[in-house]
């Protein structure tokens, strides 16, 4: 029975399911819940986990829900520190094949730093859904070969 | 089973540091496989199972994931050392096949508790509030030493029957403020329930929610209703009446535990003729497709040229007959 | 707007029939009206004309009146800016006391005539700056106070006698004031002489700023206790600042800025009366907080519409005798999401319509926002020209000559009904909902916020709104400008400061003030006393909100 050429089919329509939420102390979260928002229209399954979120509690939440992609908004300045955390405890973890993206109020002087540290992508403000969307679908992709 | 879903299961059981990992991964396993689902409830029969299996179902509103949250805390109080499974399920958009699954927002305090494992689901178009492989997602938290699995319904009411069939005990919530709640009840949870949970106790309404409550489940009991069930008065954003609920279920863990040990024995078997139809089912379906040519078969049916019977026969025949199917959709 | 307030029925109905037949029928014939969405910044459609309503002079008179006379809708003070400008008061904070003192003392050389303390986010929801749970977040978006230490840096040779002060605090309030006034004791200002305000304002943390910390009804029981202490001892303090700015910033249109924060206000005022308060000794230190987006007329009318309904429901709702209670005066500040970090000097013309707007609403202060502050936080540049950017308005524009100068506008009146009609709705469906506390924990509120944002986000998108320099006119390359960054040692001084406070108390005192603290949140009384001997003993914010937090539970939210 050729079950493979059919799983092809299915896997193509197999949701991709994604974290959005907020690490640290500041409780704006507009920028999430439009992402979030986004990415449900998108066709993805957002799980989304509120503001002001410990690094432990977002990584926890992301092996358990197994998602392919953590999103985190960060508008307070403390980003280069909690996402350093995010990144630690995922490889502690034996995760880091999740990939983070982040977005906020991000001074383009600290991209390079996160990028180094492995964030795969840095949303500014400004940025449109389209662009958003895209760039969930690369990473997915990238992340899982199609079978 | 298949190779990666084995490796997962010794993981799991073998308790490494990549257990956690490995139980979430099979989970998506039967969530993006359907057809594998067989595997884990044919395949599972040596298992440890969870003791005590809880549905918590109700409309819309009525405070389900706050009722699950305190539950998950007065368990783990109750019982440090032993693990808490819970699965929240929430509607796909039928459009996109997108899904908000926000039920977990509510009880992130339990994020990093090593013994609380929490799964959110999308329904993916499976009907009766749950999703497809909720029986394999319990076989699964029961394989990662979960003692008790709670599981959160979509919660839109009627036809949310299913749980009956998946849980030892269905918790149904109403809430005042919410419509006619009573009325709800009637048509279709009064079925389900073995307890009765009036939520937001403190709001303007419940005292005589859960009285017309208590009304309906005395008339009930005189007629043809489910055995004995009872009911409490919770509010559980403020954290009262939970642990009574807790006494309630846990009286009931105490009483059943060896019936819900052997309806589960027996409804394996039930599972297994269930995954034997599925996979027919899904053999068929593969082979009818969804392309053109499958609507030039049904006309042939239309046409009159061959009967409904006919057809399967025809079929049933290319499948067995040459033990391959050929793509019918491929050519698309 | 009620029915037949505009009907079709006025005198001047033939002429203007007449005028779209002869006159504009065949305008629009050789030039239609482009295609672009005329809407307000809120997205309420909008007419290409106003005409006169057929008012009488007795409608005017109920529903616009004098200025300084009910209803209020032309502004509180019968000279408004003739008499005295509104104060000038930008928010600023962080890193370090001392290095915010040195910019508060700036800016009151430049011109400033108010201070607007923001606080880092540890201090906001009371925990230390040595708290391994905030590492990473001191100093960043406002200044660290853990003790009266700090507070007392914060505010050395600064005469708190005389300026005004406003404090950006919620959950740790008390905490906070208690400071303060241990600093007015210090310099040896008399409490009621001390002007200012705190903001106080738990209900939108929950709906919008999430600077929670205790589930709301602890939380709102400090509001009382805050309410209680100042109408007995600072007869001229602000207890509270309501606060619209925050919801509206959050998504929410200008009809639900207003309804949901005086939504909010009725909450707060129940609380004050159940609290045993007469409403006319309470609500005249009842003051209100909102911002200032771009789209300049509805702005004014929000702000018209929004003192009028208030100055209604002061009166039917809760029989205040006394104008003042009726008054809604409040504090703007420029709208931040607006600004964009694309193309960043286009941020001061929008600061600059956005400030108008408030003036010609009649704000009492104005805080302008910084061109940088979709960046990162402001330099001292870019701070004297927000500064600048007002006194601009009061001293060349001639905002500041007439009162009201856009009442009687067709368009302004109209927008004003229409605001205040909404918000009043929206008032109508909280308390449906059971009150604003149900509301929210219902969210209600929230999810309106939510989907306002979600559709602005959406017109962005498509392009029916357009924003220069983010969806339209977008330059390429465009050079990043030199911002100014928070000094990255600020939390090591930080615990290093708290380590010397804490070697020098005396750690009894601090206990036994501690316990009573605890003891007392068991009961129904007052706190304000036994905060204000805690934060003598140079107990910590964090160690105060420990013992709260023992009594009180923390809250976790639970609607998204």
């Amino acid at each position: 029975m050729d079950t493979r050429v059919s799983e092809t089919k299915e896997a193509k329509r197999i949701p991709q399911r994604v974290l959005i939420g907020k690490v640290g102390l500041d409780g704006h979260d507009r920028g999430a819940k439009y992402v979030a928002h986004i990415l449900r229209d998108g066709g993805y399954e957002v799980i989304y986990t509120g503001i002001r979120r410990t690094p432990k509690q977002i990584v926890e939440t992301a092996i358990q829900e197994d998602v392919a992609v953590i999103g985190l908004s960060l508008l307070s300045g403390a980003h280069k520190r909690l996402l350093q955390q995010v990144m630690d405890l995922l490889k502690e973890r034996d995760a880091s094949d999740i990939v983070v993206i982040a977005g906020g109020s991000i001074p383009s002087a600290d991209i390079p730093d996160l990028k180094a540290m492995g964030i795969a992508e840095v949303f500014r403000p400004g940025v449109s859904s389209q662009s958003i969307l895209e760039t969930f679908a690369s990473l997915v992709k990238a992340r899982r070969p199609a079978a | 089973m298949t190779n990666d879903t084995q490796d997962l299961v010794e993981q799991v059981r073998a308790g490494t540091s990549q257990r956690v990992r490995a139980t979430a991964r099979l989970m998506s396993l039967v969530e993006n496989y359907p057809e594998r689902i067989p595997e884990f409830l044919v395949g599972a029969a040596d298992w440890p199972q969870a003791r005590m299996v809880i549905g918590l179902t109700g409309p819309p509103g009525c405070g389900k994931s706050v009722l699950a949250d305190r539950l998950i805390r007065a368990f783990r109080t109750r019982n440090p050392h032993n693990s808490i499974g819970v699965i929240a399920v929430d509607p796909s958009s039928p459009f996109t096949g997108g899904a908000f699954l926000g039920d977990r927002l509510r009880m992130m305090r339990h994020a990093s508790d090593p013994n609380v494992f929490i799964r959110s689901a999308a329904t993916r178009g499976h009907i009766g509030g749950l999703l497809l492989g909720i029986k394999a997602f319990i076989r699964v938290l029961g394989l990662a030493g979960c003692r008790t699995v709670l599981i959160e319904t979509v919660g839109v009411g009627q036809n949310e029957t299913e749980i009956v069939d998946v849980a030892d005990l269905v918790v149904v919530a109403i809430a005042p403020g919410h419509g006619d709640a009573v009325q709800l009840l009637k048509c279709g949870l009064m079925e389900v329930g073995d307890i009765f949970v009036v939520n937001k106790g403190d709001c303007e309404g419940a005292a005589q929610l859960y009285a017309q409550l208590l009304a309906v489940l005395r008339l009930n009991a005189n007629g043809q209703g489910r055995r004995g069930a009872d009911s409490c008065l919770v509010s559980a954003l403020h954290g009262r009446g939970v642990e009574e609920l807790v006494d309630l279920l846990e009286k009931r863990a105490a009483d059943s535990e060896e019936a819900w040990r052997s309806r589960r024995r027996q409804t394996m078997v039930d599972d297994v003729k269930e995954a034997v139809l599925e996979e027919a089912r899904q053999r068929l379906s593969r082979r009818l497709g969804t392309g053109p040519l499958a609507t030039k078969d049904f006309t042939r049916i239309l046409r009159g040229e061959i009967t409904v019977p006919g057809f399967v026969d025809e079929l049933l025949q290319q499948l067995t007959g040459t033990g391959e199917v050929k793509d019918h959709h491929g050519g698309g | 707007m009620a029915e037949g307030d505009c009907g079709p029925s006025g005198p001047l109905e033939p002429a203007r029939k007449d005028w779209e037949t002869h006159v504009l029928a065949p305008a629009l014939k050789r030039v239609p009206e482009s295609n672009r969405p005329f809407k307000t910044g809120s997205g309420e459609p909008l007419e290409a004309l106003y005409l006169p309503e057929p008012t009488s002079e007795a409608r005017y008179l109920e529903r616009v009146g004098f200025p300084g006379q009910y209803p209020f809708t032309r502004g509180i003070q019968p000279t408004m800016y003739r008499g005295r400008l509104w104060t000038m008061r930008q928010y600023a904070g962080f890193g370090t006391a001392e290095e915010t003192n040195r910019r508060y003392q700036y800016l009151l050389q430049q011109g400033s005539t108010g201070l607007s303390v923001a606080f880092d986010l540890p201090t906001q929801i009371g925990y230390d700056s040595d708290d391994p749970l905030v590492s990473g977040e001191v100093g960043r978006v406002g200044v660290a106070v853990s003790t009266l230490r700090d507070m007392e840096r914060l505010f050395r040779d600064i005469p708190v006698g005389r300026v005004s002060t406003s404090m950006t605090i919620n959950s740790t309030a008390a905490i906070l004031l208690a400071m303060y006034l241990v600093i007015a004791e210090q310099q040896g200002v008399p409490l009621q002489l001390l002007a200012g305000t705190i903001q106080n304002d738990m209900l939108k943390e929950y709906i919008a700023r999430g600077t929670y910390r205790f589930p709301p009804q602890p939380s709102l029981r400090l509001t009382r206790d805050l309410f209680v202490y100042c109408t007995k001892f600072l007869p001229k303090w602000n207890s509270i600042s309501v606060s619209g700015f925050h919801m509206r910033e959050a998504g929410a249109t200008a009809a639900q800025e207003i309804g949901f924060t005086l939504a909010n206000a009725i909450c707060y005022l129940d609380l004050a009366v159940n609290a045993g308060l007469d409403i006319d000794a309470f609500a005249p230190r009842l003051t209100f907080f909102f911002t200032a987006q771009s789209d300049l007329f509805e702005e004014i009318a929000k702000f018209r519409a929004a003192r009028r309904l208030y100055g209604r429901l002061l009166k039917d709702r809760f029989h205040a005798k006394d104008p003042k209670s009726m008054m809604l005066r409040f504090h703007t500040q420029t709208s931040g999401v607006t600004l964009t970090a694309q193309q960043p000097e286009n941020n001061v013309v929008r600061v600059a319509i956005q400030a108008l707007a408030a003036v010609l609403g009649g704000t009492q202060s104005l805080h302008t926002n910084c061109r940088d502050e979709a960046l990162a936080l402001p330099s001292e540049d870019s701070v004297r020209l927000a500064l600048r950017t007002q006194q601009v308005l009061a001293y060349e524009s001639g905002a500041a000559n007439t009162i009201d100068p856009l009442g009687g506008s067709y368009l302004i009146e109209s927008l004003t009904d229409r605001l205040e009609a909404e918000a009043e709705q929206y008032i109508r469906d909280i308390e449906q909902c059971g009150g604003m506390v149900q509301a929210i924990e219902q969210g209600y509120v929230q999810r309106h916020i939510e989907e306002a944002a979600y559709e602005y986000g959406q017109s962005l998108e498509t392009g029916a709104r357009v924003i220069v320099g983010v969806n339209r006119f977008r330059e390429e390359h465009e050079p990043e400008p030199a911002i100014f960054l928070v000094p990255e040692d600020t939390e090591k001084k930080q615990i290093d400061e708290i380590r010397l406070v804490k070697k020098s108390r005396s750690e009894q005192k601090v206990q036994a003030s501690l316990d009573a603290v605890e003891r007392t949140a068991h009961t129904d009384d007052n706190l304000m006393p036994v905060i204000l001997e805690s934060v003598r003993a140079y107990a910590t914010t964090g160690e105060i909100c420990q013992r709260l937090e023992q009594v009180f539970g923390e809250y976790e939210p639970i609607v998204s």
